[in-house]
């Protein structure tokens, strides 16, 4: 992990970030999306985890709406185009603002397994969740932010260690416990 | 991650697309063709009556120029466009991302904020481009009713034209990138035009300063080179303008720069290109690229008042809105200052109309001033500054060339089947081409999602 903040050069070099409520190229069909954004930003020149368009394709299940346009798709699917985008991006480290937000459940596993894939891969998948119980199924490390405030950053097991030395009684392993005990 | 320039041709492709997919490009391409032809149709018909068609007197327009008679009403369709269409174009190319979030994306590549603007600019310039066929079909019908083209002047029209283009995409870009809405951005470059109007305004009532000034907005531009003149330092003006325009355009695109920042670098912007404005305004240089000489003097009067070499200072009691100032300055000053750059001229009045300052003891004299000598006239064409001149300086004024006489070039013909083609056929063409252009599954990637 890096312990010095990012020049701005450094930072587009190293992190994508995914922003949330986005319709970016409304009039432009999804398929010429992925193509502009493997054209566009490159692929990875180190690493693994670089995908290509027919992966994330796949992977998303993006083949039915290769020929609709962006600012014709549910919230879903729009969140399923643009982490497609957000995964072909070549920098190591993908910043996804609620990935899951406006999924159903099926969509919402499809994509954590997704994600993981590409973490396995090589990639740093940092992602801003609010419902922490996502939060606790999808993701290794930890940091919890509350009133602007780092709370606490770690594996589940070092949060639940720093919550039970701050609380009177143990959150045990529940993430959501162990926040509710931190803030 | 890809090189900038690489990255560039995407972007473009992408803007590209964009323009393509704008309601407003399409609306802007379907209202040139009758806008043209409205113009085009009575330019032709009334060119066609003073020439002797329909039993008017033959030969009263045996001196008509295409070039004022034609051109210059036809191309004026296009600055009502410029005014009032192509910002709307231009702001929903550069708010449309912001607004999208798709800027946000974008901005995650190394590539300048400059490089990307220019890209939406260079597809902009095009789409006007595009925007500017009908007067090219006006001119191909013209030609097939057997009328006169001079290219040079056309040229310069049509130059006239793409910087009052350029510049309007400028502004609007400007607006746009600083605004949070696009509304916003369309009032704010109305406003800009509008106040461009107003200076124009002033400058014919109080004149000094204001002229000069006037003689740089997109108006005073464009008529300058709708009548065939193009100035030096108009045209740096123009492009300073629009490069200054682009910039503050990039500057306010970067939205993770605080704000303090931007205003820091829109300041130095708006310093530097100041300055280069004021030193431009000190180009002489200019060319007349009408037939008719309308913005010079007969070749032989000029290559005489070029063997003056002493200052002339031209002093003349005539208030701003007098007419005899206009005509002085139209028919007489403005060809000589292309000839004698080192030419002053300083009006002096006590109101603007003149009305009341009539019986004043010097009002109406125009004074020259040649090497100490002086000499008062009161009329104010082109042939009676040229003699008293001559007659200061002791030359002896040159005999008129008759090769160099323009003869005109009388068309009487009316505009047949103009109608058909910038009411019917256009409109036709630009719907079509509106339907046929919409996004469609023609990218890199195959329908199996493989690349190519």
């Amino acid at each position: 992990m890096y312990s010095a903040p990012l020049s701005p050069a450094e930072r587009v070099a190293t992190v994508f970030y995914l922003p949330d409520s986005i319709a970016p190229w409304p009039e432009q069909t999804v398929r010429w999306v992925l193509d502009f954004t493997a054209g566009y930003f490159g692929r990875a020149q180190t690493g693994s985890y670089a995908a290509t368009p027919s992966d994330v394709i796949g992977r998303l299940d993006l083949e039915p709406l290769l020929d609709s346009r962006i600012g014709t798709l549910s919230k879903g699917q729009r969140k399923r185009a643009l982490l497609a985008v957000g995964l072909l991006t070549p920098q190591p480290i993908l910043l996804a603002d609620e990935p899951f937000e406006g999924l159903d459940l099926r969509q919402t596993r499809e994509i954590a397994q997704t994600l993981r894939h590409y973490a396995a891969a090589g990639r740093t998948m940092v992602l801003s969740i609010h419902q922490i119980s996502d939060a606790a199924r999808m993701c290794d490390r930890f940091v919890l932010l509350s009133g602007g405030r780092t709370r606490g950053e770690g594996t589940l097991d070092d949060l639940a260690r720093l919550a039970a030395s701050r609380a009177e009684v143990s959150a045990g392993t529940d993430l959501e416990e162990i926040f509710l005990a931190l803030t | 991650m890809r090189s900038p320039e690489g990255a560039w041709r995407w972007i473009l492709a992408k803007e590209w697309r964009a323009l393509v997919a704008s309601r407003a490009w399409w609306v802007l391409l379907l209202a040139m063709g009758p806008l043209v032809g409205m113009s085009f149709i009575a330019a032709v018909r009334t060119y066609a009556e003073l020439s002797g068609m329909n039993g008017t007197a033959v030969g009263v327009g045996e001196a008509f120029s295409p070039l004022i008679g034609v051109w210059a009403p036809t191309f004026s369709a296009c600055e009502i466009a410029a005014a009032f269409m192509l910002p709307f174009v231009a702001i929903r190319i550069v708010a449309g991302d912001r607004r999208s979030g798709a800027l946000k994306l974008e901005l995650q590549h190394s590539m300048p904020s400059m490089a990307r603007m220019t890209a939406k600019a260079v597809v902009l310039l095009a789409g006007w481009t595009i925007a500017l066929l009908p007067p090219v079909v006006a001119i191909m019908m013209w030609r097939s009713y057997g009328g006169s083209i001079y290219p040079p002047e056309l040229l310069a029209v049509a130059t006239g034209h793409m910087l009052n283009g350029a510049l309007t995409i400028a502004l609007a870009a400007a607006a746009a990138a600083v605004s949070e809405h696009p509304s916003t951005a369309a009032i704010l470059t109305l406003t800009v035009t509008v106040g461009t109007w107003v200076i124009s305004f002033i400058a014919a009532v109080q004149g000094g300063i204001w002229e000069r000034l006037a003689s740089y907005t997109p108006t005073s531009m464009v008529a300058e080179f709708q009548h065939g003149l193009v100035r030096l330092d108009v045209m740096l003006v123009a492009a300073t303008l629009t490069v200054l325009g682009l910039t503050l355009a990039a500057i306010w695109t970067r939205l993770g720069i605080a704000v303090d920042r931007r205003i820091y670098e829109s300041t130095a912007a708006g310093a530097l290109a100041a300055a280069v404005m004021f030193a431009s305004a000190f180009a002489t240089a200019s060319w007349d690229a009408s037939e008719n000489r309308a913005n010079s003097f007969s070749r032989a009067d000029e290559a005489a008042l070029r063997q003056i070499h002493e200052p002339l200072r031209i002093e003349a009691h005539l208030a701003a809105e007098d007419p005899r100032r206009v005509d002085l300055e139209r028919r007489a000053l403005s060809k000589l200052r292309r000839v004698m750059p080192r030419l002053q001229v300083q009006y002096i009045a006590a109101t603007t109309t003149g009305l009341f300052e009539q019986t004043a003891s010097q009002y109406g004299e125009i004074w020259y001033e040649l090497g100490g000598r002086r000499a008062m006239s009161r009329a104010t064409t082109a042939e009676s500054v040229l003699e008293t001149i001559f007659a200061l300086a002791g030359a002896v004024p040159p005999a008129e060339i008759d090769r160099d006489v323009f003869r005109g070039h009388p068309l009487a013909v009316p505009p047949r089947g103009a109608a058909a083609v910038f009411y019917g056929v256009w409109p036709a063409l630009v719907v079509a081409g509106g339907l046929l252009t919409r996004p469609a599954s023609n990218g890199l990637l195959t329908r199996s999602g493989s690349e190519r």
